[in-house]
């Protein structure tokens, strides 16, 4: 076999068995930095077990929708996440312009995630998926913003290349990746329905989005959920480490130490953010949002000014 | 014969807009089987409508292949004119005739327009002949003049804002199959117009470039907001024409950028983008009007808020309409999303071309487009989740689809899916039209370079995956058991269907950021008392460019009509005086 080939179905095993470590390691900083024991860190990969061998029940009027859509939304994921770089391997998936792909993948999921939650027909859904479809147009941009705008000015399009296209070498610049992976954080928050966007622990149907999304499902339908809710959580820890990596150049176990330390601070990071904050209320969260691509707007002009001159 | 023979011409942009027309013409043909024998059974007669349906198709083939200003303006007055007399089906009814004149009006004063720049082609070039049009951009003004007309002229036919008003107009009230033809190809008209008129005098200045950008991506934007706003199916598909035809505008405008700077790749992938667009919206609206269509025969309304659970009737038809729905919204992996991306590319690619400011602005178009992405997503979901999914708001009695519905779906479907599977020969045929007749020696292999079979073997693995854990699921299901049950009510157990999220609930977030743009308003009366009685609760959005501009400019003119009332008089002693008159201005403008 080729190394390739290796890395690349290495990747993918850490894709599949590091996401659901990494949601148990996030709640565990949590658990600990609100002074209590919390879970185990493996307590995500027990919920998935049990929910596994749970009965699936589905809605009585409920149609297909409501039954393929945890499979894409999973598949989505999984494909998403797989064109995103684990250290210094090659991406599973890596051509040029799949930044766009990556986007309207993860928008693909939320069609059907949005569709599947209309397709019980109560308002309690019908309330998570519209706000979904309203905040999810407003993080857009903020992708666009941050990722986007490091890939036009390297003039990479593959999301490989651009995080490998960063060079620390002048200040600006370095000012600039800074940011940039301060919206990044940002987005995550918002996209994964992390505090202070949204309360993955509760389930109070009102003021929920993503929880209540999901709220009527069982199962292996819930399994699947889950499952892709780590992933994409994992995705955007991967977004955020991938800022990291001009540490490694190169340097295979240089940059699986990078990796495996950056997921450990930014799960601590994630902690931090969700022990001090309160959620905001439901009519705050675009000014958040809008803040958060004014923020990417502005670095970059910022920088493209402070380089003319 | 050899005469008529010179009207014709068969060059690679015709022939490929021959191809769209005549794609979404047989099925929606076929379409018609179904459609008019609702009529038959009113004892209605068609034998008008199918006539000039009939003209129509062939005069609007006739366009793209004609070779003839004159020629070409006649076959153009015989698509509008067909057009309009075809729409006129249900002739009785005060909104048709109302939506038929808006499109009557707008044809006509397009024409106009597009008298003055054929007679400028001419004077500049003593030819009537298209092929001896290429005057380039020598002398700058007549050739901007000529663009300008071009493009508002033509603009108008595709609807771009602020010269949309019409689209909403006609569309709704439009017989189905006229609606899906006019909206999948009609406007694809002015489209071919432009690009042909792009052809006489390119290469164009980049300014033309960046004022049709701007000018398409608000298209996009606003045509998909109004379009969320609406309640009404074939009014909202009329407002998706707008942003599609936006994105199309947005391709041609990055086909101008290349063409201006002389790089032949971004004008290979923004034309790319353009014409593939082109395609794929006159598939999938026609599919998604044909899908309302349907939905319309059995139903007999187009207000979405009183549809709903129209899945648990027909779910062939809502797979249908599901598909069409994801490919218009550019989701991955139908037809929709190929086009995007190599618009996409373009804008990457003109960006690394061209460095200086063009990252950051190209940037900004990116972010547009991928907010126009994101609101068609939530329409989409709307329009799905209200009318097909959920329980019946209003009970149905009985739905069938004919066998000809069938036909026509799932023609449209299969090329959803066939476009998005396998991007790469039609992307090759839209590259061959473009090295044929938009560069002149300037190839570049930028549009088949890019990894169309990645995209192939993605889409697939995610099919492939998709269809493992639908086995895994069922393997686990059979284990553990599956079924149904009431959905979780809160405590309350009586949900009933009229406590379903409404279409206006759904958007009205997203509505209320534009609020005066879309003229969107709501209507609420709440019971104050301490015992509720009824309440009410409406919300409306008007066009901004119709309430505005339009209607404005109608009043200002009806009352400036008294002014030369003078003229129409009973006698007809005065029209001879106003005769001799005119006659004596002309002879004696001859001496001079």
């Amino acid at each position: 076999m080729s190394s390739a080939l290796i890395e690349k179905i290495f990747s993918l095993i850490i894709i599949l068995f590091l996401a659901p470590f990494f949601a148990g390691l996030v709640n565990k900083f949590k658990a600990i930095l609100t002074g209590r024991v919390g879970a185990p860190i493996l307590q995500p990969y027990f919920e998935l077990m049990r929910l596994l061998k749970k009965e699936t029940i589905n809605a009585t009027t409920s149609s297909f929708i409501s039954r393929i859509s945890p499979l894409i939304n999973f598949a989505a994921m999984l494909i998403a996440a797989s064109m995103l770089p684990v250290g210094n391997f090659k991406s599973i998936i890596s051509f040029d312009g799949d930044i766009i792909l990556f986007a309207y993948i993860l928008g693909f999921a939320r069609f059907f995630q949005i569709l599947a939650a209309m397709d019980i027909g109560s308002s309690f859904e019908g309330m998570g998926a519209a706000r979904e479809a309203t905040f999810a147009l407003f993080a857009e941009p903020i992708f666009f913003f941050s990722i986007g705008s490091i890939s036009f000015l390297s003039g990479m399009t593959s999301l490989y290349d651009i995080y490998h296209s960063i060079q620390l070498t002048n200040i600006s610049y370095e000012v600039f990746i800074i940011i940039c992976s301060i919206s990044v954080f940002m987005l995550a928050v918002t996209e994964c329905s992390r505090m202070p966007v949204d309360d993955p622990n509760t389930h109070l149907e009102l003021t929920m989005i993503h929880e209540v999304m999901i709220l009527d499902n069982s199962g292996f339908d819930l399994m699947l959920y889950q499952y892709s809710s780590f992933i994409k959580l994992f995705i955007y820890a991967m977004l955020e480490v991938g800022f990291f990596y001009p540490f490694a150049l190169q340097n295979y176990w240089l940059g699986i130490i990078i990796f495996v330390v950056g997921l450990l601070a930014l799960s601590l990071s994630l902690a931090i953010v969700e022990t001090i904050t309160s959620r905001y209320k439901m009519k705050n969260i675009p000014q958040y949002l809008l803040f958060a691509t004014a923020i990417g707007i502005l670095n970059l002009l910022i920088y493209t000014f402070t380089n003319r001159i | 014969m050899k005469f008529l023979y010179n009207f014709i011409k068969l060059d690679g942009l015709s022939i490929y807009f021959d191809f769209v027309i005549q794609l979404a013409a047989i099925p929606t043909a076929i379409y018609n089987f179904s459609y008019l024998n609702h009529y038959i059974d009113d004892k209605k007669s068609i034998k008008g409508f199918l006539a000039f349906f009939i003209i129509m198709i062939v005069a609007t083939r006739l366009i793209v292949l004609s070779n003839h200003a004159i020629f070409f303006i006649v076959v153009w007055e015989t698509m509008s004119l067909t057009s309009y007399l075809a729409m006129l089906l249900e002739k009785e009814k005060e909104e048709v005739q109302k939506g038929s004149f808006y499109y009557l009006i707008a044809s006509h004063a397009l024409i106009f327009i597009l008298y003055i720049m054929f007679f400028l082609l001419h004077q500049k070039t003593g030819s009537w002949y298209f092929d001896r049009f290429n005057i380039g951009f020598a002398d700058t003004y007549t050739a901007s003049i000529i663009l300008i007309l071009g493009m508002i002229g033509f603009g108008i036919k595709s609807g771009f804002i602020p010269f949309h008003f019409w689209l909403p107009q006609a569309h709704p009230i439009a017989p189905t199959v006229l609606s899906a033809f006019l909206s999948g190809v009609i406007i694809k008209a002015g489209i071919y117009g432009i690009l042909r008129i792009y052809l006489f005098v390119k290469p164009v200045p980049e300014i033309f470039g960046w004022i049709l950008l701007v000018i398409s991506m608000i298209s996009a934007i606003f045509g998909v907001w109004y379009a969320l706003a609406q309640h009404d199916i074939k009014r909202l598909l009329a407002y998706h024409s707008v942003e599609n035809i936006g994105i199309i505008g947005i391709g041609i405008a990055i086909g101008f950028i290349g063409s201006a700077n002389n790089l032949p790749a971004v004008e290979f992938l923004g034309f790319g983008g353009a014409l593939l667009h082109t395609l794929n919206h006159a598939i999938f609206k026609s599919l998604l009007f044909i899908g309302s269509g349907v939905i319309y025969q059995n139903l007999g309304t187009r207000n979405i808020e009183a549809m709903g659970g129209i899945v648990h009737r027909a779910k062939l038809l809502s797979i249908f309409f599901l598909i069409g729905s994801v490919a218009i919204s550019g989701v991955p992996p139908f037809n929709g999303f190929i086009s995007e991306f190599i618009i996409y590319s373009g804008f990457f690619r003109t960006a690394n071309e061209l460095k200086n400011f063009y990252p950051i602005l190209m940037l900004l178009f990116v972010v547009g487009l991928a907010f126009v992405g994101g609101l068609a997503v939530a329409c989409f979901t709307k329009v799905n989740s209200i009318m097909f999914l959920g329980s019946e708001r209003q009970p149905i009695k009985n739905f069938h689809l004919n066998l000809s519905d069938k036909i026509s779906l799932s023609f449209f479907a299969l090329f959803c899916i066939l476009i998005g599977f396998f991007p790469a020969p039609f992307v090759g045929v839209v590259n061959k039209v473009l090295s044929l007749n938009f560069t002149r020696g300037n190839y570049s292999s930028a549009l088949i370079n890019i990894n169309w079979f990645d995209f192939s073997l993605i889409f697939i693995s995610i099919s492939v995956l998709i269809l493992l854990l639908y086995f895994a699921k069922i393997k686990f299901e059979n284990k553990y058991g599956h079924r149904k049950a009431e959905a979780w009510g809160c405590g309350y157990n009586r949900l009933n269907s009229r406590m379903q999220y409404t279409a206006s609930s759904f958007a009205d977030e997203l509505n209320s950021i534009p609020k005066t743009i879309l003229v969107y308003h709501k209507e609420v009366e709440v019971s104050e008392t301490a015992y509720p009685v009824e309440s009410k609760f409406e919300s409306h959005s008007k066009d901004f460019a119709d309430n505005k501009i339009v209607q404005p400019a109608i009043n200002f003119i009806k009352k400036l009509i008294p002014y030369i009332d003078f003229t129409s008089q009973t006698d007809i002693r005065y029209y001879i005086g106003f005769i001799i008159i005119i006659i004596t201005i002309y002879s004696l403008l001859t001496f001079i």
